[in-house]
């Protein structure tokens, strides 16, 4: 691998990773404050986080085996703050907060 | 107050006390980067890093112990069974801190025969303390299990929380035993090393402050216990399910078998999945709760743990983690950007919320808020997070110069290092280093004057 | 058990972790006999007795150690007893010194001096020789490694740290054996200056 590839390819796993963080974050701010622009920030979040994986895909010179993980990691992490959410509401009812 | 909990205190001024040496050191081992004549001939940069990363482990761990001591007897409802030993045992403890450092620092290196490796140093990486302090920190563990076992067989009221800490211990304490081999088969020694050091930090540690964690909640928030549990249970599953076969990540390179290469990768690759979910979690927590509590910094210090668990671990460790990327980040700066920040995320911020909690029931303090623990908790988290991006920008120009492009001989390595890039990289490391250094004082001073200072009204107060 | 329960989570982390932990100790049992000296990946010490190379595989896409002809380590060849003795005091001299918290092997320990993995074929050795009067490799080592002060490197010098003769060779032969063993490729293009063109 050149270094330029691995600058690349290094940046672009942490971006991937960071998108994936921020996309949950703005998912549960707008579970939360239900406004349109958490609702926004959560998907355009999303969809960076798909570009990224994407341009791993296309980019960058990782083995096809780890270009399919990111793929199914991108599902994984779709569903991960929903799932996370609703068991969270579940688990929570009847807790009384202050 | 429980003696146990008298204990706790101890421990966690014992481990506040620590993060300082280890702050001092690590503010040595940077400075060398930037003067390297600096002591030279008196003491060099491998017993400074001996220093700052041994007591990384001590501090940590006394951090650990100091909030089951405390948390236990409440658990429980009793005062846990051989407290009076653990007590003994302390002061042992810190004695042979204070000793092994001392030689460290003054004899450094012993001769090359098991009498230098019993006595004084035995030079393998977080376990380079002599066999004698390390059959005492056997000692201090075993003791510390025992409270913790017997105490909950005694009351045959384990709850949760305590039956997965109580199975926790056992393969914390069996896997220290890797601190004492001196193997001769390079391979060998780190793949039983990387036992001890990845199933402590990414696995049972892991599983040691969830359970903390799980107490602090339920104090700080008033979360409920059968909550608290399933995601423990939820969080030993994930971390677990995902860290035990992550420890591939670490056999790439030491002359194992190349399946490691997709099993770890593939492991290790998983693990910020659950990170994100706490996140999440975090985020629920601190929604529904409005961040209002009775204990402010202990909860900003738990938020801190969840967005640096993921940021450190999460983030930064894919950046490296797979195969093809490692070959090249292994070994460098990076790997220490990556550690620092993982460190801090996962296991500092947590301990830290735990001392403020500690302080506030110690003190009797009906609300603990105030300014000084926002710069402090300002000055540690802006600190670490600049000296990691310095170490971040290091390292990936000793990636792409020494290796990428050197062929990662002498002098491509000598090439990286003499880069601007990295040398001034090195430079603001140490500059935030400082400023992470004066976040710790505030953070010292907070924790010790919290309360002390009461008006007339309220000491009446709090004596009717 | 609904899987809102905790039971539900307490009976998934259990079976969760004794599966992983099958395969770990699995895994385990074939990579310590990999990792024997001997092994597939690992040369017995009686390596350091040949010539070692460090080779790109097509086949395996990394570079690997090669096993060439006989190379006598400071002019004599060791039989099994003698250089097992040899590595074990070398390991010993690592230890006690905490070469690994300056320097790496196989990319592990500390960054502050370069990694030694493949200390034994650096280019370097060979302007080591005329510097240090001396006329092999091994014995260029020695003489180094027994006053680096004097024969530093560069700005970052290393520390004297009072090796005995017999100390520091045994810890190139210990260097010369870890040049031997197939790290899988690490580190990539030892040797060779790749640039982005």
């Amino acid at each position: 691998m050149t270094s330029i590839h691995l600058l690349e390819t290094a940046l672009l796993l942490g971006v991937y990773v960071l998108l994936a963080g921020l996309y949950g974050l703005s998912y549960g701010i707008d579970r939360f404050r239900h406004r349109r622009w958490t609702q926004f920030a959560a998907r355009a979040f999303y969809a960076l986080h798909c570009a990224a994986a994407v341009s791993a895909i296309v980019w960058t010179p990782l083995y096809p085996g780890w270009k399919l993980l990111l793929v199914a990691s991108s599902a994984a992490i779709f569903f991960i703050p929903r799932l996370t959410w609703r068991f969270l509401e579940r688990t929570h009812t009847g807790e009384v907060h202050s | 107050m429980y003696r146990s909990q008298k204990l706790a205190i101890k421990y966690m001024v014992a481990a506040i006390s620590l993060f300082g040496v280890m702050t001092l050191a690590g503010l040595l081992s940077a400075y060398y980067y930037i003067n390297p004549d600096f002591l030279f001939g008196i003491l060099h940069f491998n017993i400074a890093k001996i220093l700052h990363i041994d007591t990384l482990v001590i501090w940590l761990l006394m951090g650990f112990m100091g909030a089951i001591y405390w948390f236990l007897p409440d658990e429980l409802g009793r005062e846990p069974i051989g407290i009076w030993l653990a007590e003994i045992l302390f002061y042992v403890f810190c004695a042979a801190v204070v000793v092994v450092a001392v030689v460290f620092v003054v004899v450094q290196y012993g001769g090359s025969d098991q009498a230098g490796l019993w006595l004084v140093n035995q030079g393998r990486k977080y376990v380079e303390a002599p066999r004698w302090a390390a059959s005492g920190v056997v000692v201090v563990m075993v003791v510390f299990a025992f409270n913790v076992i017997a105490t909950a067989i005694s009351t045959r009221r384990a709850t949760g929380i305590i039956a997965v800490l109580m199975i926790d211990l056992i393969p914390l304490v069996v896997l220290y035993l890797d601190a004492f081999p001196a193997i001769t088969n390079m391979s060998h020694d780190l793949f039983w090393w990387w036992w001890l050091v990845h199933l402590w930090v990414e696995a049972t540690w892991e599983v040691l402050i969830g359970c903390i964690m799980a107490f602090t909640l339920m104090q700080v928030l008033g979360t409920s216990r059968r909550i608290v549990e399933t995601w423990l249970y939820i969080e030993v599953a994930l971390v677990l399910g995902t860290g035990i076969l992550g420890l591939g990540h670490h056999y790439f390179w030491i002359g194992t078998p190349d399946y490691w290469l997709g099993i770890g990768g593939f492991f290790s690759a998983l693990e910020p999945l659950p990170l994100l979910g706490m996140i999440i979690h975090a985020i629920y927590d601190a929604g529904t709760h409005h961040m209002k509590t009775t204990n402010r910094p202990a909860l900003y210090w738990m938020m801190a743990e969840a967005f640096g668990n993921f940021l450190g671990g999460g983030v930064w460790g894919f950046m490296i983690t797979l195969p093809q990327i490692n070959m090249y980040a292994h070994g460098t700066q990076w790997t220490v950007s990556h550690g620092h920040f993982a460190f801090w995320g996962a296991y500092g911020c947590g301990v830290i919320a735990v001392a403020y909690l500690m302080v506030q029931k110690a003190r009797a303090l009906p609300q603990v808020d105030g300014q000084l623990w926002k710069w402090s908790f300002a000055g540690l988290n802006l600190g670490l997070v600049a000296m990691v991006g310095a170490l971040l920008v290091a390292g990936i120009t000793q990636s792409m110069i020494e290796r990428a492009t050197g062929g990662s001989t002498l002098q491509a390595y000598i090439a990286g290092q003499e880069s601007p890039w990295f040398s001034e990289a090195m430079i603001l490391r140490f500059v935030f280093g400082l400023v992470f250094s004066a976040g710790y004082a505030l953070l010292v001073y907070d924790l010790a004057r919290l309360g002390r200072r009461r008006t007339v009204a309220q000491q009446t107060a709090l004596a009717t | 058990m609904r899987f809102d329960e905790p039971a539900f989570w307490r009976a998934g982390a259990i079976s969760t972790i004794f599966v992983m932990l099958c395969v770990l100790v699995m895994l385990t049992v074939d990579s310590l006999s990999a990792i024997a000296t001997g092994g597939s990946h690992v040369p017995p010490y009686t390596v350091v007795n040949k010539h070692i190379d460090y080779v790109y595989d097509a086949a395996r896409g990394i570079d690997v150690p090669v096993i060439g002809a006989a190379q006598p380590l400071f002019g004599h060849m060791l039989d099994d007893r003698t250089a097992a003795a040899m590595m074990d005091k070398g390991k010993l001299v690592i230890q006690s010194r905490a070469c690994l918290d300056c320097h790496t092997i196989y990319g592990n320990g500390a960054y502050y001096g370069p990694d030694l993995t493949k200390a034994w074929l650096d280019p370097s050795w060979e302007a080591w020789q005329s510097i240090t009067g001396t006329s092999t490799r091994e014995d260029a080592m020695v003489k180094f490694l027994m006053d680096p002060v004097q024969y530093r490197t560069w700005t970052r010098t290393m520390p004297n740290l009072n090796l005995s003769e017999e100390e520091a060779r045994a810890v190139v032969a210990y260097l010369k054996w870890t040049a031997a063993v197939d790290t899988n490729g690490f580190p990539a293009n030892f040797g060779h200056v790749h640039t982005d063109q």
